[in-house]
């Protein structure tokens, strides 16, 4: 076999000369002659005999090269230089059809390699697939937690899972104190957590079960990123000892440069959790954790969720009786705890991204179809001179392989543009889209479905057999597709009707929301976050001390009119809640009942509502005399104003406050009535969007920071983060340095962030202009592809019409009435398209509910206005060919064919 | 003429290499010799001839060489190769369990 392969490749290398084959046939007539001649025939007779026992000597030569290796690929050469001159001779249609599949191709892969990347992207942990996160969750807790006092019964006693392990709640500023301080974000977990998730460290070790424990030695495993820059990746660092927060730590291992927590919280080192297992179990709840595990093989998220219901039942029975119903179970796949909500824009943009490349592909099947209409009398001429049906349909696919490369290879250059364009433009809130690369395999997909769809249409016409009638016949008599092409442009219009009106809704949605009053003041108004350590600022007193005298220097700062100090900012959503019921006041002690909701709150100083510019609607607000009250003093919006005190005015009643509410687990437990003080109300402040831009708003209330230590109390187990909004009328460009150099004086390992209010909000606006600009530009796509599309179709009408406008017109038809032919033709399947395209729209409208703000996904004025563009646009395609149509002349259109 | 058999498909390469077996020969060569051999029953149609005998020749099955015929004119000559030798023994063991199985048939 191999000797047989050998054998071509070298008849494939050194061909035989054309001419051994004439000279061996010559010899055989030669030969053949002289034995007639023998016979007794004339010399003249021998030779006539001698060729007709041969039979057809051209055939016999033609059969003979054709057994040569490389006739396939002389004849692919041939059909390639042949598609080539064809694709010069009609540069519209070559240019069409590149463009189109360089639109559909590139778009799609750029989408699905973003895509690609959110939702099915492989999580870095063996086997992935197994893992999921568990928890309860309730209304003021909406990640699922567990709690020393139930999670290790949990881990104990749990079916479902192979291996049951936790990170701590979340990671804690820490700072590397030793020379060239940074402060750096750390992070606890189990030993056991590597080996659930599969993971090793690329140096070094994972934790002992020792180290696990509360009087462990001092261990940490640290990022590569942070072995990276700060170590140079020397592998000595397992031999040394790194000092965090002043304490001596022993590196004991290097995680991998893939690696992330399961909860993605990022983390430079990573701590033993090193709880006190005992004392944790008779804790009620105990210290939170984030838990997560692997299932056992054969085990589904379903099946587990269902073992887990007694355990949930016997610990539920801590949670006080009145918020009890509020608690849930929550098992999840790890990929979903991941993703979170981003899974609705990835499939509203893979669904986008479908629209197209459907619309690019009926472009393609009509552009080839009409093509093979032009070319059938061609190709019946070819079959005439003797070409095979399977000669012919090698030559088409080879012109449909040729256009395919050529649209993918430019569709590969556009996808690499279009992907840079999306991470410049892309939120940060998007996980992992920094890291999203051109996927090889789908830009072998979506070649491969472009090649498939210029194959089955490219073929057709080469497959039919050519009709003797296309020889003689005056006209072309190809109304075989036309059926065919008419279907395509309706499915054409009909997805771009889809796509536009999408972009539509979106669209307005993102004017509503960058629109909206959200009740405070953008513009010159600059934030700086701070988030101190709790070693170095571990108790209230140096925290205060912090911000007391950094907000004292940066009152003498350049063009500062005002300095405000809160402990978040609207219209984010990250603040504290509670529940409304748990808010007492003179006339209804607090209670613990799960109704009436959520309510926000925010610990502000006086400053605050000026620096915003909240108007206070009733009272003073705050004073500076109150910073150095004993009593304590609270300014409430005016939802909650109106739902507490309807009717009456709220000012100087007392609203009964609890001090200490951990975010993390919420009221798992009742509180202590002790931790309650009373707050006299001294305001009502006009409300401010608190849910983000889209979000629902909360009932608000500020408390009044006060210059005593224990006002900065971290209360948060989530890690608290300071924000200072300072009042200037310098560029924030100009003042932000010098605020860091503030900052620095009073301490350099600090990081701080500084970012003028406006960059706070625009960036809320990031994730709907990302989805918006997207789907917009995936509509406009759409709907020059499927303009190209009407066009051609109904240009190809014309032509093939010409003759018979030429007759109507001898005949006497008007200019106009040739003219309402034509566009009576296209108005038919505009009108088919767009009726198509408002009843699919009308029931995909759903999916896109949730993306959008302040307008129905069934808007009707939306649906109009692209009903009307989408008319107008295809009706302008068609008026062209139209036009065209009346200036046949009927002398020439007659005398022509 | 007598009417010729119709060949069976592949059963002209196997006529081919037998016949080349015995000694080198020119494409008209092989066709009278065939016909003599099978007195006259088995007509070797030319056209077929020379594509099959361009197809064994890129086989490797056998080789051509140009030497002098009889009254010293070029002529190809082709020869079994030890490849083509080999085929012609596997293809006359086919043959062989062919013709007895048909045989059996037709009984």
């Amino acid at each position: 076999m191999l000797k047989e392969w050998l054998t071509r490749f070298r008849f494939l290398i050194v061909s035989k000369p054309p001419h051994e084959i004439d000279e061996e046939l010559q010899f055989h007539l030669d030969k053949q002659t002289q034995a007639n001649i023998a016979t007794g025939m004339t010399p003249d007779e021998a030779k006539r005999q001698a060729v007709i026992a041969f039979g057809g000597i051209e055939l016999a030569r033609a059969q003979s090269y054709e057994q040569r290796p490389n006739f396939y690929l002389d004849t692919l050469i041939r059909d390639l230089r042949f598609a080539i001159r064809g694709f010069r001779r009609s540069p519209l249609f070559t240019f069409t059809i590149v463009a189109t599949l360089m639109l559909g191709i590139g778009a799609t892969t750029a989408v699905f390699s973003v895509v690609d990347r959110i939702l099915f992207r492989p999580l870095p942990y063996a086997q992935a697939d197994r893992l999921v996160s568990l928890g309860l969750v309730q209304s003021l807790a909406t990640q699922e937690f567990m709690a020393g006092g139930f999670y290790y019964d949990w881990r104990e006693r749990q079916q479902p899972f192979e291996m049951l392990s936790a990170e701590g709640a979340a990671p804690i500023e820490c700072d590397l104190t030793e020379h060239n301080p940074r402060q750096l974000s750390c992070a606890k977990a189990e030993a056991s957590l590597l080996s659930m998730l599969g993971v090793s460290p690329i140096l070094g070790r994972n934790f002992l079960p020792e180290e696990d424990s509360p009087h462990g030695p001092k261990v940490a495993l640290i990022s590569y990123s942070l072995w990276h820059m700060r170590y140079n990746r020397d592998p000595k660092i397992l031999k040394n000892l790194i000092e965090i927060d002043g304490n001596q730590v022993q590196v004991v291992g290097v995680l991998p440069r893939s690696f992330e927590l399961p909860s993605l919280h990022e983390a430079d080192v990573i701590f033993p959790l090193a709880f006190d297992e005992a004392a944790q179990r008779k804790l009620n709840p105990g210290m939170p954790v984030r838990a997560f595990a692997r299932l056992k093989p054969g085990v589904n998220i379903d099946q587990a969720r269902a073992q887990l219901v007694p355990l949930f039942q016997s610990t539920s029975l801590i949670i006080p009786p009145e918020i009890r119903k509020d608690f849930h179970l929550r098992v999840r796949s790890l990929r979903d705890r991941q993703m979170q909500d981003v899974r609705s824009v990835a499939w509203l943009l893979l669904g986008t991204v479908l629209a197209v490349l459907l619309i690019a592909c009926a472009n393609v099947a009509s552009l080839l179809l009409a093509r093979g209409a032009v070319r059938a009398r061609e190709l019946a001429v070819r079959s005439a001179l003797g070409a095979s049906r399977s000669r012919l349909a090698r030559q088409a696919i080879t012109e449909s392989m040729l256009l395919s490369l050529i649209g993918a290879m430019a569709g590969y250059v556009l996808a690499k543009c279009l992907l840079l364009i999306f991470l410049a433009i892309a939120p940060a809130s998007i996980p992992y889209l920094s890291q999203t690369q051109l996927d090889l395999r789908v830009i072998c997909f979506t070649t491969l479905l472009s090649l498939l769809c210029g194959l089955v249409f490219g073929i057709v016409p080469a497959l039919q057999k050519p009709n003797d009638d296309m020889l003689s016949a005056r006209t072309f008599r190809s109304t075989s597709h036309a059926a065919i092409r008419q279907s395509l442009v309706i499915a054409q219009i009909s997805a771009s009707m889809v796509l536009l009106a999408g972009a539509v809704l979106l669209l307005r949605s993102f004017w509503n929301l960058r629109n909206q009053q959200i009740g405070i003041r953008t513009e010159s108004t600059l934030t700086a976050g701070i988030t101190l350590g709790p070693q170095k600022y571990g108790t209230n007193e140096q925290e205060f001390a912090f911000f007391q005298q950094l907000t004292t220097h940066l009152r003498y700062g350049p063009g500062v009119s005002l300095v405000a100090v809160t402990d978040s900012l609207p219209p984010a959503e990250n603040h504290n809640r509670m529940r409304f019921s748990s808010i007492g006041h003179s006339g209804k002690p607090p209670s613990a009942s799960a109704n009436g909701g959520l309510i926000t709150y925010r610990w502000v100083s006086p400053d605050y509502f000026r620096a915003l510019d909240i108007p206070l609607l009733q009272g003073e607000g705050f004073n500076e005399k109150e910073l150095s009250s004993n009593d304590h003093f609270v300014v409430i919006g005016k939802t909650l104003a109106d739902r507490l005190f309807p009717g009456k005015s709220p000012l100087g009643e007392l609203l009964l406050l609890d001090e200490g509410i951990s975010a993390g687990v919420g009221d798992i437990v009742k509180k202590s009535s002790q931790s309650i003080n009373s707050y006299k109300i001294v305001g009502v402040a006009a409300d401010v969007k608190n849910g983000g831009l889209s979000g629902e708003d909360l009932p608000e209330y500020y408390r009044l920071r006060r210059d005593r230590a224990e006002d900065w109390n971290r209360s948060g187990v989530w890690g608290i983060s300071t924000f200072i909004v300072i009042r200037t009328s310098v560029p924030p460009k100009m003042i932000a340095p010098w605020i860091h150099s503030q900052v620095a004086a009073i301490d350099p390992t600090l990081p701080v962030d500084i970012e003028t209010m406006q960059q706070r909000v625009s960036k809320l606006a990031d994730q709907p202009r990302f989805q918006t600009f997207l789907v917009g530009f995936f509509a406009a796509s759409g709907l020059v592809l499927a303009v190209i599309g009407l066009y051609g179709v109904i240009s190809f009408i014309v032509t093939q019409r010409t003759q018979e406008i030429g007759v109507r017109m001898a005949l006497g038809a008007s200019k106009s009435s040739i003219f309402s032919l034509v566009l009576r033709k296209s108005l038919r399947l505009i009108a088919w398209g767009i009726t198509l395209g408002v009843l699919t729209s009308l029931a995909v409208a759903r999916i896109l509910s949730s993306l959008l703000f302040g307008i129905s996904p069934r808007d009707p004025v939306t649906f109009v206005a692209v009903t009307l563009l989408l008319a107008f646009v295809a009706l302008a395609a068609t008026l062209i060919p139209a036009r065209f149509a009346t200036r046949v002349n009927p002398l020439e259109a007659l005398r022509n064919d | 003429m007598p009417p010729s058999t119709d060949l069976l498909q592949g059963t002209l390469d196997l006529l081919i290499l037998r016949t080349v077996a015995l000694a080198p020969m020119h494409g008209w060569g092989i066709a009278q010799r065939i016909q003599q051999v099978s007195q006259d029953a088995l007509q070797i149609g030319q056209g077929s001839l020379y594509p099959a005998l361009h197809r064994l020749e890129y086989k490797g099955w056998i080789q051509a060489d140009w030497g002098a015929s009889e009254n010293n004119r070029k002529a190809k000559y082709y020869s079994l190769t030890k490849t083509g030798r080999k085929q012609l023994e596997a293809e006359l063991q086919n043959w062989s369990r062919l013709s007895t199985a048909i045989a059996l048939v037709l009984k």
